[in-house]
């Protein structure tokens, strides 16, 4: 009795659990507690996440309306294969990245605001998770802000000088972002007069020819576009990952982006519909040209860093290019890799991070002239960057290949051939820069630093090596990401010839 | 006669002026929190007056929330600002752009 209760509330619970959390940690004040409660929180959350998907494949679609409201009127959560699927990898990030910040937080951040650091991550949180679940386009662009506007303080939080002007610029680029999403949602409402995100699937196709409705998905496009580092919208991303305090962009790397992208897809695959996004507007040759430019230079530029959190933040932005390359194809394999890359993605780059992490916190740098030898001191650590880093080249056995493998078939499938080289030259390009660090921490005689250090706590280590035994065990056993991939792209590209 | 578009026609030149505020400000970052928050209220004046015209006061609802986030927004950049000038003395746009790693 009791079961079905909470069965029924599951939805609402997945944002209201850590959305009550935060303030309330804000009492427990004590930060080892804060910390109890945000893994507590964070651990309920990962269980909702995955009776909601087991729920949504047994049964399809939950529609929920908050406090009783019917669908039009009141905000409805509508949960399908693609946001469940998108609410697992933030809550199971978030699992990981919650319990490995404890060591890392204290050793960054002043004794008094570590406090702070878990409040925002659990607003962060909640809002990135509100943004997964809802199904009303205005109660999308709430949550969004609150994500951001906790981002910008988790970011701020850095102990380098430079993570306030990094937070100042992703501030600005951000809420400019924000607006521009407000005005799209803006044109809808005035077009159809509805928010409701089923409501105007049904009422936009009666209005397509209307110059509003292209209007309003340009100024969507570029809003979401600059929350998820699309090509030259992506300057705010390098600083804001490279200065933030490592727990927080190890957190944000894997999951901020990706529900962006995932917000992106819910308006051209459901709210606009495949038939107005791909065949009345050239948005996918639009996202295929700038994901081409953004893969390639971008990976360029990450093999010049000097400093490792840069450079697989710029390798970040090179890899948006590939799930974008898959969203701009508007076929069902393309869609399939791109929402594989999502998931894959996130474990990589957090794994990396992860590792890139455990080295800050025993030689409190992450530049490259510092973590010479450093492979010989931190043995462990070092092998779990690189399995991180064979994962995001795409080397077999690995999640990346998995992915990187759907992509490919689906370019070829649409006798796109040189696109398929271009993907198979980005990997290329992500060799050499792993290759740099593997070099230098491996067969270069340590620094001074890197000599005094020792192996990471294993606090610290073991999520690190869970992330990256799960990028080894979602790359063999492919079942759960490829089957629930496959029919969240089914969902989205209904309706395409 | 004042109608809908006349009203439409200012918040888009509100809106372009806060664009143009943004990228061509070389000297003072204040001036940017300023900017956004004349786009945001561009976007409100837009809510406003649809929501009027069609009818409609699910839009001036909107209006309360998006205050609240422009509040939020501008409390979190002035309290980084406050931050950055302790630290440097000094908040000009060009000082801010050096973040050569």
């Amino acid at each position: 009795m009791i079961s079905s209760a909470v069965t029924l509330q599951l939805p609402a619970l997945q944002v209201a659990l850590p959305l009550i959390s935060a303030p309330l940690g804000l009492l427990l004040r004590r930060h080892r507690l804060v910390w109890a409660l945000a893994v507590v929180v964070c651990w309920m959350s990962l269980a909702i996440s995955w009776l909601l998907l087991q729920q949504v494949l047994a049964e399809g679609t939950i529609s929920y309306a908050m406090g009783g409201w019917a669908a039009p009127w009141g905000i409805e959560y509508r949960i399908d294969a693609v946001n469940a699927y998108v609410a697992l990898i933030v809550t199971g990030i978030a699992s990981v990245v919650v319990p490995y910040a404890r060591r890392s937080v204290e050793q960054e951040i002043d004794e008094g605001r570590i406090t702070y650091f878990y409040v925002l991550l659990l607003l962060c949180f909640t809002g990135l998770l509100g943004m997964t679940v809802t199904g009303d386009a205005f109660n999308l662009f709430v949550f969004l802000e609150i994500s951001s506007l906790s981002t910008y303080a988790l970011i701020s939080l850095g102990r380098d000088r430079r993570a306030l002007t990094a937070a100042f610029q992703y501030l600005i680029m951000g809420t400019i972002g924000g607006t521009f999403v407000l005005i799209g949602v803006g044109f809808l409402y005035v077009v159809t007069g509805t928010l409701n995100m089923a409501d105007l699937a049904d009422r936009l196709p009666e209005v397509t020819q209307l110059r509003t409705l292209h209007t309003a998905f340009a100024f969507l496009v570029v809003g979401i576009g600059l929350k998820l580092a699309m090509f030259p919208l992506h300057l705010w991303l390098p600083n804001a990952y490279a200065y933030a305090p490592n727990a927080a962009t190890i957190f944000v790397a894997a999951t901020s982006t990706k529900v962006a992208v995932y917000a992106l897809l819910r308006y051209i695959g459901s709210v606009f519909g495949p038939v107005i996004s791909y065949e009345d507007v050239p948005f996918g040759e639009i996202a295929i040209i700038l994901a081409v430019i953004g893969l390639l230079s971008c990976s360029f530029v990450a093999i010049f860093q000097s400093n490792v959190k840069r450079m697989l933040a710029y390798s970040s932005v090179a890899q948006i290019g590939y799930i974008l390359m898959g969203i701009g194809l508007a076929s069902k394999t393309g869609l399939m890799a791109s929402l594989l890359h999502l998931f894959n993605h996130a474990l990589m780059k957090a794994g990396l991070f992860m590792a890139v992490g455990c080295m800050f916190y025993r030689i409190g740098s992450v530049r490259l002239d510092d973590l010479r030898g450093i492979g010989h001191s931190m043995p462990w650590t070092f092998a779990a960057f690189v399995l991180g880093g064979l994962s995001l080249i795409g080397v077999p056995l690995t999640v990346g290949f998995v992915s990187k493998w759907y992509l490919v078939l689906a370019y070829l499938e649409q006798d796109l051939w040189p696109l398929a080289f271009v993907i198979l030259f980005g990997s290329l390009l992500s060799v050499i820069y792993v290759w740099r660090v593997v070099e230098v921490a491996w067969f270069e005689s340590p620094s001074p630093r890197a000599a005094e250090a020792r192996e990471a706590p294993l606090a610290m280590l073991v999520p690190t090596w869970i992330l990256l035994l799960a990028n080894v065990f979602f790359g063999v056993q492919t079942e759960l990401t490829v089957g629930v991939a496959g029919l969240a792209a089914q969902i989205l590209t209904e309706g395409l010839r | 006669m004042i109608t809908v578009s006349h009203y439409l026609t200012l918040s888009s030149v509100l809106f372009i002026l806060s664009i143009a505020g943004i990228f061509l400000n070389r000297k003072n970052v204040i001036l940017l929190l300023m900017c956004i928050e004349l786009m945001l209220l561009a976007v409100n004046f837009n809510f406003i007056t649809l929501s009027r015209f069609l009818g409609d006061a699910a839009g001036q609802v909107f209006v309360f929330f998006i205050l609240t986030v422009a509040a939020a927004e501008s409390a979190i950049g002035l309290a980084i600002l406050v931050v950055l000038f302790r630290s440097r003395k000094n908040i000009e746009v060009e000082s801010l752009d050096s973040m050569k790693g």
